[in-house]
């Protein structure tokens, strides 16, 4: 028989003959084992999953337009590409207008919006009844509800003036220019007016968009019998003296005169026009915070409301990312020059880096804490273990065998317990990590491979450094005293 | 005879029985400190989730139109014609929950001419006012650390102690890049009804709305629009519970609740229960929850709970299962002994109480070291995370005894029984 067959033969039969003890000592390195390799799991997951849960507070980066270009479909995407896609959990693209009730004539603040990346950016919205899924739906802020004392189900009609296309206009009085304006007509709703200029700067031709005006008196302003009054006029008018008003629609008239009045030269004309929407009330919104007096639609009852596609304010982000990468990918988008200028949440990003970091250290010394324990709890049992054997020491001892061989002979047994209980250790920790992942989280972890070596080896070590104690000790008394039992 | 041969056994086995004890010192202080941790944890990440701002927005009654949701000025000014009274912010620390209540800020904005002639929007609020409660205690509130994410990007926070304060604003980081103002710089306010030259303490990135801003002492904007012991509205930061489905039950309709959830509900730190107090107690002023806010921190709160939970059970089941293999194992190694005591003729049900006796002492040495180790790892954990003291509650001192107690008679009984089951001669003889 080798040497090394009777060393495997000693090994395995101690195991065996010694059965209850040594699966007292593979148990205790067992536990050791599945507290290390569960915690570590949890450790390396934690603030991933936690990164997770503080998007709950919403939007950590906002896009807003920079050098007064607008946000559009193309530069927000540009913009996005920078961020890998699946750290991107929201991008919800908002475009803001006051836009005012027909019935009651209060102005709201009216915001398109897609419905399906809202729920994600703004996971805390609390929404009674339901979220718009289809045109022609809004949802309401709850304060503007109480306020125009609209209810689930009732039919609002909203209507807006996009004076801001005004303000942008201008140029010289010449033959042929195009004019626009608007003036306030009945129940304050906008009348607008598209007019050409002839030779001698008089009014060659005259359209009138009193679509938001009442169609049977005020609506009539638009038809040619009217229009055609101000042919061949100079500017400005008088109402009353150069043209006179449709009986029964004299607001209107006067409207229109007014309108042509103030019209300004413009390339734009088309944009001019406003729409009224009627839309039914999905879902009354309660975030205790400034949304509630806002009026929330899909981004296509937007257009149709303002005539504009394709045009954002505001882009909101939520991105799964620390402080200093969102810093990273804010540079990179300055630095693309897109026409998109990338902002932090301030009081979302550093209050997350302050109260994550806590967290983090928190499962870090409970980590270590339970670790450092369970660690030094093995090797005592361990250690039980092996003093217990002492007489086995001085009966091998008095046999002749060197102190060499017996410390190999027990680290060796104590290493393949460290073996064994590691490989099972790893298995029970990950199942108590992916316990804890689906119960708390509610996502399932990946398993970590250098965690396998890693346990095994940390097992290893601890129950051959708990073995050596105790051996050596056993090894430095004489055998006939060991084996007297003092 | 019995106390004898404890005392012997203890003694002669001095290492043995410290190794034991130790081990069980070491569980006992592993259960000890995560249990106190796991049952703080929850109010020290509440505190820091205060970090996030107000959880809860006071408002008046009548105003459902408040300036905030017009981007359009209110020409009018009937719109914010309700206003909630100063004099009565005091009252927030006289609710059933007043402890809970971190901090609040009333608030008042006004519109003000700059030099420039442009038009600023000026917020007054509180940055550390000494208020005198009607209880006799006195406290600081103020906005400082209900804005804690505001960068100072020059000069410092207004301290409402020093003197002339009410003559100094916090400038917002865009206002002040547009109107080129710095730190120390003086300038005239005009407000609707009067102007004041002020002195700017500082300039703040906030990353918000707030940058277009300018934040001053409350007095100040109170005298700009001639609104005298008037607010707009109140910010509370308070400690508060998740809410759950009673909770949200309550926030619908409390009256409509039983008389007994009633009183749960209300004696609850639930956000919508500190509402409601808080509605009680300020006159004509609805109180709601910045769901941002309060939603968020339920959520985080409660994940964080149940993973220390987990966390705990796996350390207390490890501890467990390390203590009583470890107390089996002292058991069996003494076979020999047990097996010599039953030739001798002892009783088993002596042999039982003697060893049982000597396991249980160095068990309750081991609980009381280990209490007071966990006592330190737990404030080990307290103050390098939270900078502050873990709170030992009483509560955890019986159910870590317990634990101990059975843990330590779990490993040992069948131990000794099956000790006890083997015969004698082969015991002695040394064969199994």
């Amino acid at each position: 028989m080798t040497k090394r067959k009777m060393f495997l033969r000693m090994i395995t039969a101690s195991l065996l003959r010694r059965r209850s003890r040594m699966l007292i000592a593979l148990l205790s390195i067992a536990i050791g084992a599945t507290i290390l390799s569960g915690l570590v799991t949890i450790y390396y997951d934690v603030p991933r999953q936690m990164e997770a849960q503080f998007r709950n507070y919403g939007a950590n980066m906002i896009l807003v337009s920079a050098d007064d270009q607008p946000l559009t479909g193309e530069n927000v995407e540009a913009a996005l590409s920078l961020i890998p896609a699946e750290k991107v959990i929201g991008a919800t693209p908002y475009r803001y207008v006051n836009a005012q009730m027909v019935r009651s004539q209060l102005s709201f603040v009216a915001a398109g919006t897609d419905f399906d990346q809202v729920k994600a950016t703004s996971p805390y919205f609390v929404v009674e009844g339901e979220y718009p899924s289809g045109v022609r739906q809004v949802l309401l802020g709850k304060e503007v509800a109480e306020t125009i004392g609209a209810k689930l189900n009732s039919v609002i009609e909203i209507t807006y003036k996009p004076t801001a296309v005004l303000s942008e206009a201008g140029g010289e009085l010449n033959p042929g220019a195009t004019l626009a304006g608007s003036a306030e007509g009945f129940n304050q709703n906008l009348v607008y007016v598209t007019l050409t200029l002839g030779d001698d700067l008089t009014i060659a031709s005259l359209e009138v968009d009193a679509s938001l005006q009442t169609p049977e008196y005020g609506g009539q302003c638009a038809e040619e019998f009217f229009t055609s009054r101000f042919l061949g006029k100079a500017l400005p008018l008088t109402f009353g003296e150069d043209v006179d008003g449709v009986s029964g629609a004299t607001i209107t008239s006067e409207a229109v005169v007014n309108a042509i009045n103030n019209a300004q030269v413009t390339e734009n004309a088309t944009a001019l026009t406003g729409a009224t929407l009627s839309m039914q009330v999905t879902g009354i919104l309660d975030t205790g915070g400034k949304e509630e007096g806002y009026i929330f639609m899909s981004q296509e009852d937007m257009a149709a409301l303002t005539g504009e596609r394709d045009r954002y304010d505001v882009m909101e982000l939520s991105v799964s990312a620390g402080a200093e990468e969102l810093a990273s990918y804010v540079d990179q988008i300055n630095a693309m020059e897109a026409g998109v200028t990338p902002r932090l949440v301030k009081r979302i990003t550093n209050s997350e880096t302050a109260v994550l970091g806590k967290l983090q250290a928190l499962v870090f010394l409970v980590t270590a804490v339970v670790l450092v324990l369970t660690m030094i709890c093995v090797s005592t049992t361990m250690m039980a273990v092996v003093t217990e054997r002492r007489r086995e020491i001085g009966l091998r001892k008095a046999l002749g065998a060197s102190d060499g061989s017996i410390r190999t002979e027990f680290l060796g047994e104590g290493m393949f317990l460290g073996l064994l209980g590691g490989v099972l250790g790893t298995a029970l920790g990950f199942a108590f990590a992916q316990v804890v992942s689906v119960n708390v989280f509610g996502s399932s972890i990946t398993f970590q491979p250098l965690l396998l070596p890693v346990t095994i080896l940390v097992s290893m070590v601890i129950s051959a450094l708990s073995c050596l104690l105790p051996i050596r000790q056993a090894v430095a008394i004489d055998p006939a005293l060991v084996l007297k039992g003092e | 005879m019995l106390f004898r041969m404890i005392k012997g056994a203890l003694f002669r086995q001095r290492g043995k029985m410290l190794l034991i004890a130790f081990t069980i010192a070491l569980g006992a202080s592993l259960a000890t400190s995560m249990i106190n941790v796991m049952l703080d944890v929850g109010d020290k990440v509440n505190q820091e989730l205060k970090a996030y701002g107000a959880n809860i927005v006071v408002k008046p009654q009548d105003s459902t139109l408040l300036s905030d949701i017009y981007d359009v000025e209110d020409e009018s000014g009937a719109i914010t014609s309700a206003w909630l009274r100063e004099d009565e912010l005091g009252k927030l620390k006289t609710i059933f929950w007043a402890f809970n209540i971190v901090d609040f800020a009333p608030f008042s904005q006004t519109e003000a001419i700059l030099p420039s002639e442009n038009t600023v929007e000026v917020v007054g609020t509180w940055f550390n006012h000494h208020l005198d409660l009607p209880t006799g205690e006195s406290l600081d509130a103020g906005v400082a650390s209900l804005r804690s994410w505001w960068e100072l990007t020059e000069g410092t926070w207004i301290d409402e102690q020093t003197v002339d304060a009410e003559n100094t604003i916090m400038v917002g980081a865009l206002v002040a890049q547009r109107e080129n103002l710095h730190a120390g710089d003086t300038l005239t306010l005009r407000g609707s009804a009067s102007q004041r030259e002020v002195t700017v303490a500082g300039v703040y990135d906030a990353g918000g709305d707030e940058d277009e801003q300018i934040y001053a002492p409350l007095d100040l904007v109170q005298a700009l629009n001639d609104t005298e012991g008037k607010i707009a509205s109140i910010e509370v930061s308070a400690l508060t519970t998740p809410d759950n489905d009673l909770a949200r039950r309550a926030a619908q309709n409390p009256k409509a609740l039983s008389s007994k959830d009633y009183e749960t509900w209300y004696c609850t730190a639930y956000v919508s229960a500190v509402c409601y107090q808080i509605t009680e107690v300020i006159t004509g002023s609805v109180a709601s929850a910045v769901r941002q806010v309060a939603d968020s921190e339920g959520a985080i709160l409660d994940k964080t709970q149940l993973l220390m939970i987990l966390i705990t059970a796996l350390s207390l089941v490890g501890s467990a299962l390390g203590i009583s293999n470890l107390v089996t194992a002292s058991v069996m190694e003494r076979a020999q002994e047990i097996g010599l005591l039953k030739a001798i003729g002892a009783r088993d049900r002596s042999i039982t109480g003697v060893l049982m006796t000597e396991i249980l002492i160095t068990a309750l040495v081991g609980g009381v070291v280990g209490y007071f180790m966990g006592f330190g790892f737990a404030q080990l954990i307290g103050h390098s995370v939270f900078g502050s003291t873990i709170e030992m509650k009483p509560l955890v001192i019986p159910v870590v005894a317990a634990l101990i107690g059975l843990v330590t008679m779990a490993g040992s009984l069948p131990a000794i029984r099956m000790v006890l089951r083997l015969d004698p001669a082969e015991v002695l003889h040394g064969g199994h």
